[in-house]
């Protein structure tokens, strides 16, 4: 192809079966001006070294898989180009605050073993009807103020961005939380005392120390940055039992 | 090898395993449902659906007319009872999602809207603006959790189904962070593995997308139904293929040549005006849409790019408002992989294989003639897409058909009496040799290269439009492929944690199988028909000899054998397929 | 997946690797000026009610050069503090749209800065005046 260059591929490797220790490992990758950050490392995958892991799926950033730090900063590799990089090396490590399982390849049990399930994300109905009574009217502005933070993807670039969840991995973390708030959000729902506790913890919005780095590399504009913190001044009003006079309740 | 045991295996976690495992879990909690995924739920390929999901809502809709657009969109080799079944099935199935949360996009009164799709005569097309399946899969995901009864095995591989005394006893799965193998014994397995889109090179598929389920269900000598009929979306990205929703026709986007010439209405979909009109131009089945614009590259119309023939996908008449609340997700996909911004330029697009209409044969039951194996969504061959998929009926296929099977693989496994477990070890054991055995070859090809090989074979033997000597020339190369294959791939990575060399290994044995069914069953029919169309002598569709289904059988290292199967008519004989002509213009909500 | 061999990668440094969390890191140290200007400030409250004789002796404690300098840099990073927080303080609000459309953070921020300034000024002609 006439204007295919090569550049500098710098990988994290780490294989629990041999190695005491990650290490960095170069490649020099042929790209053109459309080839994202993942076809280089399926390049490097499909031709020189087999052994290469990382997760990948949908290519078009909407499935979350492929998280990785480019040069420090938590990316979608999907949707990274190659010649925004050009001629400096890029640097390909798995997304921070995670344990290494293999090469780019993250443990990210926590996310979806604990904090995910502990944040109880499925709507508790409000009107509790049968399938038959057919749709929940929902009007524009109703549906406006949970819609965004419905997005996100689960790509943990966020919790690679956040230092609380590394310094305190018991941090329930910015996309869980974002979660919550888009359940208790939701017209439909009126979980929010059932999702009190997670929230109210130390754990929970309190973890927070509004670095707002999570909302930067957030690829879906979820912002959970604002999430956690509008909910801070809920936190403080349920604190002082007033909370429940403004919530919705059950029934009609 | 460790053992875990349990009621129902469900293989795969997209929208139609979700809602499986859904209806398992809520008609009795005290069976115990698996859920295996090769990946975390939410990243099955569910997910990047976009443009919406049918059911019969509006006044001035009918479950007949769903009926009789998706019959005729399948060109008549739908079952027919099956689909009454579907349509009669869909909007509960929508209403339930709602009430799960899924964040459906509504009028201004806020009640549901619903859009046009192609191939459809009234608007029924539920949508959350242009990630509707991402939504969906969210929805049913998150919902999961409150079923104690699931269990999930994220990222574990099903490398195959233990059969016993001729029914299924278990299932086994490769846990892929340590390489080891695990048994799931069990009374009822429910494959929901998903499509095999990537057999071809240009695909809107995702890396998994690889036809696991069907193959291991095809080595248990359960037919694959219709494999020939792959459907082309025709607007994807060139290079990636990365998928362009149809949503954007059904907004009211308009498809030009080099020229700026609607190109569509010289293939029998026109008059180009009023617009938008059901059914016509743009409006138009896929199938229809894919080959003229094959035509059209033929004729030279179609415009050069680094990356391909392209035409252009226009929306920009229908100005940003509309496209930032409805098409938020096409706007950043075209601005971030073709540099594209819609609202000012059009989106450069052109056909990529995305739907495998074929699948494993199943009654309208989801039951497959292996006992006590089900299976749902686009692994499957329920009878309802025929011989060419209507978009938005594909999303709504895998929660009616998801339910079905919970249903009734529950009902199946509560009855089934006690397995044999020590048999079923043995065979389990005699899987994991086989597999780990891929691990020591020294000499052979590497796994890109065979897989290059296959999609060069199939792009060129398996298109859009076929002639017997291609397709003939793709089945013998795929016979020396698949006996490249058996002699062994030498893998760089010979780890047991984490080795997904080694697995997209196991994965290529799947898809070369796949594809061989694939051009075996094209070459055999010998007339056009919905996405199978032909340039050689069979041009036309043939009622008389061809109104039937192609199942396929595997005879092992050879090609598959095929036998004929009829096609369940009840309301709507064969009909010319007719779309385009006469109509008013209409009102997108 | 505990039952892997991982590796967990130290967190020692982490502020030092991307000059986002640099920033965040001078914000937050920013507060360091901030509670000491205020405890020098209290210490002046408290010797005003001493009377006049404290009073002025607390000013004159305070006519020193490295007083002077420790003054002028906190106003520098208090004021620093001041824009963060006006920067953050969209993400505290409430969700609230106009006609659908959420309201954009530099209306908060914007707005929190003039009426920091305007509240700042005043105090300044204030105090100048009596």
């Amino acid at each position: 192809m006439a204007d295919t260059r090569t550049i500098e591929i710098e990988v994290l490797r780490y294989n629990p079966e041999k190695d005491a220790e990650p290490h960095f490992q170069t490649f020099q990758v042929p790209f053109t001006h459309d080839t994202s950050v993942l076809q280089g490392l399926q390049y490097i995958k499909d031709h020189l070294d087999g052994s290469l892991t990382f997760r990948w799926s949908c290519r078009m950033a909407i499935c979350g898989s492929c998280g990785k730090m480019v040069n420090g900063v938590p990316q979608l590799s999907c949707h990274t180009f190659l010649r925004d990089y050009y001629p400096g090396t890029v640097r390909i490590e798995p997304l921070n605050h995670f344990p290494v399982v293999r090469d780019l390849v993250i443990d990210q049990s926590d996310f979806f073993e604990k904090k995910l399930p502990s944040v109880k994300p499925y709507i508790v109905p409000k009107n509790a009807k049968p399938v038959s009574a057919g749709a929940h009217v929902q009007t524009p502005a109703q549906f406006q103020k949970y819609y965004q933070y419905s997005q996100c993807i689960n790509c943990l670039l966020c919790y690679a961005a956040c230092p609380q969840y590394g310094l305190k991995p018991e941090f329930t973390g910015p996309a869980a939380l974002a979660l919550l708030h888009r359940y208790n959000a939701d017209s439909r729902d009126r979980g929010w005392e059932e999702r009190a506790e997670i929230l109210n913890s130390e754990e929970g919005v309190w973890g927070c120390t509004l670095v707002g780095y999570c909302s930067e590399v957030c690829p879906k504009q979820v912002d959970p940055a604002h999430a956690i913190n509008q909910n801070k001044v809920n936190s403080t009003l349920d604190y002082f039992g007033v909370l429940k006079f403004l919530m919705p309740k059950g029934g009609a | 090898m460790q053992s875990v045991q349990t009621d129902v295996v469900v293989v795969g976690g997209g929208g139609a395993g979700l809602r499986a495992a859904i209806a398992v879990a809520q008609g009795d909690p005290r069976l115990r449902v698996a859920l295996i995924s090769k990946v975390v739920p939410m990243r099955s390929h569910t997910v990047a659906a976009e443009g919406g999901s049918a059911g019969v809502i509006r006044g001035d809709d009918s479950l007949n007319h769903h009926f009789d657009d998706t019959v005729g969109g399948g060109d008549w080799l739908c079952d027919q009872d099956v689909v009454e079944y579907f349509v009669a099935h869909c909007t509960e199935e929508m209403v339930q999602l709602e009430h799960w949360g899924c964040p459906w996009s509504r009028k201004d009164d806020g009640h549901i809207n619903v859009r046009f799709f192609g191939g459809m005569k009234v608007q029924r097309t539920w949508f959350a603006a242009d990630k509707s399946g991402f939504h969906m899969l969210h929805t049913l995901f998150q919902t999961s959790h409150q079923y104690p009864s699931i269990k999930r095995f994220d990222e574990f591989f099903c490398a195959d189904l233990i059969v016993e005394d001729g029914r299924v006893q278990g299932v086994v799965a490769i846990d892929i962070a340590t390489g080891e193998f695990r048994l799931f014994e069990c009374k009822a397995a429910i494959i929901c593995t998903g499509g095999a889109g990537r057999v071809y090179g240009q695909n809107t598929n995702a890396g998994i997308v690889t036809g696991d389920g069907m193959g291991i269900a095809y080595r248990h000598g359960v037919p694959l139904r219709d494999m020939e009929f792959m459907q082309w979306h025709p607007t994807a990205l060139p290079g990636t293929g990365i998928l362009i929703t149809e949503a954007c026709r059904g907004e009211g986007a308009i498809l030009t040549n080099k020229d700026g010439y609607r190109y569509l209405q010289d293939y029998g979909l026109g008059p180009t005006e009023p617009w938008p009109r059901p059914k016509a131009m743009e409006l138009g089945p896929r199938d229809r849409l894919s080959q003229a614009f094959w035509h059209e590259e033929q004729k030279g119309r179609t415009v050069s790019t680094p990356l391909g023939q392209v035409v252009w996908l226009d929306l920009r008449h229908l100005g940003a408002a509309k496209i930032h609340e409805r098409l938020p997700m096409i706007t950043e996909v075209a601005k971030t992989f073709a540099g594209v911004d819609p609202i000012v330029s059009p989106i450069p697009v052109r056909p990529a294989v995305h739907y495998t209409m074929g699948g494993i044969l199943c009654n309208g039951q989801t039951e497959t003639p292996l006992k006590g194996l089900y299976t749902a969504g686009e692994c499957s061959s329920v009878g309802i897409h025929g011989a060419n998929r209507l978009g938005s009926n594909s999303l709504a296929e895998i929660v009616v058909f998801g339910k079905v099977a919970g249903e009734r693989a529950a009902q199946y496994a509560k009855a089934a009496p006690a397995g044999r477990p020590e048999a079923v070890r043995k065979q389990a054991e005699s899987v994991e040799s086989r597999l780990l055995g891929l691990l020591n070859r020294d000499k052979g090809d590497r796994v890109a290269t065979v897989r290059d090989e296959m999609h060069e074979a199939m792009e060129t033997g398996v298109g859009i439009f076929r002639k017997a000597d291609a397709m003939q020339a793709a089945c013998a190369k795929l016979t020396v492929l698949r006996d490249r294959y058996r002699r062994g791939l030498k893998l760089d990575d010979r780890n047991r944690a984490f080795n997904t060399e080694w697995l997209s290994a196991i994965e290529l044995g799947f898809t070369l199988e796949l594809a061989e069914v694939i051009a075996h069953s094209a070459l055999h029919r010998k007339e056009s028909r919905g996405a199978h169309t032909r340039l050689d002598e069979f041009k036309e569709r043939d009622d008389a000899n061809y109104l039937k289904h192609t199942l396929a059988y595997r005879t092992g290292d050879g090609p598959p054998r095929l036998d004929y199967a009829p096609v369940t008519i009840t309301k709507s004989p064969p009909k010319s397929r007719v779309y385009g002509g006469e109509g008013k213009k209409v009102e997108l909500t | 997946m505990a039952r892997v061999k991982t590796y967990v990668r130290p967190m020692r440094g982490w502020w030092r690797r991307n000059p986002y969390y640099v920033r965040y890191m001078i914000r937050e140290a920013s507060s360091v000026f901030l509670a000491i200007y205020t405890v020098i400030l209290l210490v002046g409250l408290f010797r005003l009610t001493q009377g006049e004789a404290a009073w002025d002796a607390w000013r004159a404690a305070l006519a020193n050069p490295g007083s002077i300098v420790f003054h002028w840099l906190a106003l520098l990073t208090v004021g620093y503090h001041a824009y963060t927080w006006w920067k953050v303080a969209p993400k505290t609000a409430p969700d609230v749209r106009i006609a659908g459309r959420p309201l954009p953070e530099l209306v908060i921020t914007a707005g929190g800065l003039l009426a920091t300034l305007g509240t700042s000024a005043l105090v300044y002609v204030i105090v100048r005046w009596m």
